[in-house]
């Protein structure tokens, strides 16, 4: 199933509580300041839970920055829709 | 943060109940000035000997979507006993709403769940008692400080037993040791009030204990819960919230073609309409016994049906198979008005708000109507597989409490000998003839231990005929009796039935002037003037045995409760102070006319001298 990268973009924006529209490939954990550990839990719950996917405990300490997640997500069969 | 951003992220949580979702909510929470959020504030405190974090935004997501504004305390890792024996001069127990004690068996006794071989069966026992003496002294100490209701967990069983296939074969071994200790930890917190047991046990039971308990989190950050559990068991507080501090949901109105049965029964006829013990009857059948369960906790069942009144009326007294009867029903509207007209007068007939509306139907046009136009009625759309039914309506909890009275018993007979007695209304020339036709005979009294529940829930769902709208636990009731104001509970039957507990009044005493705290009837005796029996009752006792000089009474605006602003008024007190929201009356008891009336009997029990 193909999906949009606006999913995903709308799990860090609610995890992290800023605005969707912020989020790009240089969102990471060294550019967003809300991005600390306790939230870095809840985000691996939510995207778990959002893609229906289990993280290995190896992934859960990688996925760092935007694109580290594209990737991960990728590798568990999430198929994204390339953006123009 | 304003408080539109807040709404439209609670919708958000009631169309998709994603993690995500809860963790913007809480977001938007932390960065919202509470007194913008015009909420009332909530103060939980949570003490663990686990990482709950995760949690943390769903119980904030929960406690928000009730209408409060969550304030939170988390205590540190592991330090249950060092906040709780440091309870008195913590600030944040000062006054919280709701205590939280979240454990994990793992922490509290790691040989019982991961070295259950190497116990012997002394030990066993033992270990259950240590965890059984801890929590107890937990609550006992708490209990020094504090009334407030307190929530305790039980235990998961294991994900797998400690002997394999032998294990549940004897009593000595792990999967009965924890069935044991979770049995007897319910004993030892029945010895305290208001201390409540969430079931995690069956939670993770019904998630499945493989996709409830993540082993990975556990090992990282000793944090157990799995993603599958997050939502259901921060929602599971959210219900004991709802239920202590909410406002209860208390009428199910039901829709009858494909709802109660399958078909039109307008086209197809009693006959043919599909109800049974056979599929696909057996599924509108079995709904029907969940409804009976609903009916005997106390929700107030009405009908809403597009129909002709006889045809349904038909089938209530005369299918062979239907379990719900007329005598079921307080009131119903068979007709072909629109629904929406419908529910409020059912609303109206049953003087109850349409907030406390369960609306069930099958029809998309129908359902969205009614969340259009009543957006205060929590609207229930069925799916067209009959054997969803019953699992679609446990899952919205609209019904939780954590009371059961004799009152709720016999809720549904009350609501209809109401309807009866509105025809009566119908035929009587005088509303005073009326009134003396009833027969009214009324009991007025100081509360006791047997009442205090009664007496705390009628505080807590009061909103129409109550002059100030204060909600009290039952343990705030026995805090303002051992401070020396009188609780006053008013008890009420007429020819009809025996309507129970059905008035409270709370008075404080300063020096020899009284103030009446709260004054409230259920809106089921409203109309009948025994608000004016009721008063002149206790102004008799302040002044008599009290020797009070004057009354302080008050009224505090809410958006339910218009109907009572000029109440002490009306019963000969001055108005001394008034703002929009709030009128002080005052009265000189010497000068007090005491305003009875003929229509009703009433009967005081003395209290004992001393008391």
């Amino acid at each position: 199933m193909k999906i949009g990268e606006d999913k995903l973009k709308q799990v860090l924006a609610d995890v992290f509580g800023i605005n969707v529209k912020t989020i790009d490939d240089t969102t990471s954990v060294d550019t967003v300041v809300e991005w600390d550990s306790l939230r870095h839990l809840n985000l691996v719950l939510a995207l778990e839970q959002q893609f229906n996917i289990v993280l290995s405990g190896e992934q859960t300490v990688q996925i760092l920055s935007y694109p580290l997640i594209k990737i991960v997500l990728e590798e568990h069969g999430v198929d994204f829709i390339c953006a123009k | 943060m304003t408080k539109e951003d807040l709404q439209v992220a609670l919708s958000r949580i009631t169309k998709e109940p994603t993690y995500s979702v809860y963790t913007a909510v809480s977001n938007i929470l932390d960065r919202l000035d509470p007194k913008e959020s015009e909420m009332p504030a909530l103060k939980l405190v949570i003490l663990r000997n686990f990482t709950v974090d995760p949690l943390i935004p769903v119980i904030k997501g929960e406690i928000a979507s009730a209408g409060f504004y969550p304030v939170i305390h988390l205590g540190g890792y592991d330090t249950i006993a060092q906040e709780v024996f440091n309870s008195q001069s913590a600030q944040y127990m000062a006054q919280p709403d709701l205590v939280v004690i979240s454990q994990w068996l793992e922490v509290l006794a790691p040989a019982l769940t991961t070295r259950f071989p190497s116990l012997s069966s002394l030990q066993v026992n033992d270990e259950i008692d240590r965890v059984l003496t801890t929590i107890s002294q937990f609550i006992t100490v708490l209990r020094e400080h504090t009334k407030v209701p307190i929530v305790v967990n039980n235990f998961l069983l294991p994900c797998h037993s400690a002997f394999g296939i032998l294990d549940v074969q004897s009593e000595q071994y792990q999967t009965h040791a924890i069935l044991r200790l979770n049995l007897e930890l319910l004993r030892c917190m029945k010895k305290f009030r208001d201390v409540f047991l969430i079931d995690y046990m069956s939670l993770i039971a019904k998630i499945g204990s493989e996709q409830g308990v993540d082993e990975r989190y556990w090992q990282i950050g000793r944090a157990p819960i799995g993603r599958n559990a997050l939502i259901p068991l921060g929602q599971e507080y959210g219900k004991f919230v709802r239920a202590l501090y909410g406002k209860a949901r208390k009428c199910l109105v039901l829709d009858c073609d494909n709802v109660l049965w399958g078909g039109i029964l307008g086209e197809e006829g009693l006959n043919n309409i599909k109800l049974g013990t056979a599929f696909p009857g057996s599924g509108y059948q079995s709904f029907q016994r969940e409804i009976l369960n609903l009916h005997d906790r106390g929700v107030i069942l009405a009908l809403c049906s597009k129909n002709n009144e006889p045809d349904v009326l038909e089938v209530l007294q005369n299918h062979p198979d239907m379990l719900l009867r007329e005598k079921n029903f307080s009131t119903w509207q068979i007709n072909w008005d629109d629904k929406v007209s419908n529910l409020m007068r059912i609303a109206q007939e049953l003087n109850i708000g349409l907030d406390s509306i369960v609306f069930v139907d099958d029809s998309q046009f129908e359902c969205d109507l009614v969340r259009e136009r009543l957006p205060q009625v929590a609207v229930l759309q069925l799916s067209s597989d009959p054997s969803t039914f019953s699992a679609s309506l446990n899952a919205k909890a609209y019904f939780e409490t954590l009371v059961f009275s004799d009152e709720d018993k016999k809720r549904n007979q009350m609501y209809r000998d109401q309807s009866i007695r509105n025809n009566l209304n119908a035929s009587a020339g005088s509303i005073e003839e009326y009134l003396t036709s009833l027969e009214m005979v009324a009991q007025v009294g100081i509360v006791n231990d047997a009442s205090i529940a009664r007496v705390a829930q009628l505080t807590q769902k009061t909103n129409q005929f109550n002059l100030t709208t204060r909600r009290y636990s039952e343990g705030d009731i026995r805090i303002m009796q051992s401070s020396g104001a009188d609780i006053f509970y008013l008890k009420l039957r007429d020819r009809v039935s025996d309507m129970g507990l059905v008035g409270v009044a709370i008075v404080k005493y300063s020096g020899q002037q009284a103030e009446i705290d709260t004054f409230l009837l259920s809106c089921r005796v409203l109309g009948r003037r025994i608000e004016e029996a009721f008063l002149a009752h206790i102004l008799y006792y302040v002044k008599a045995r009290r020797n009070c000089r004057s009354v302080l009474g008050c009224y505090c605006a809410t958006k339910k409760n218009q109907q009572v602003t000029d109440f002490y008024g009306r019963m000969g007190f001055r108005l001394a102070t008034k703002t929009e929201l709030k009128y002080d009356w005052e009265l000189v008891l010497e000068e007090m006319n005491f305003l009875t009336s003929a229509c009703i009997k009433v009967n005081t029990v003395e209290p004992k001298d001393g008391k």
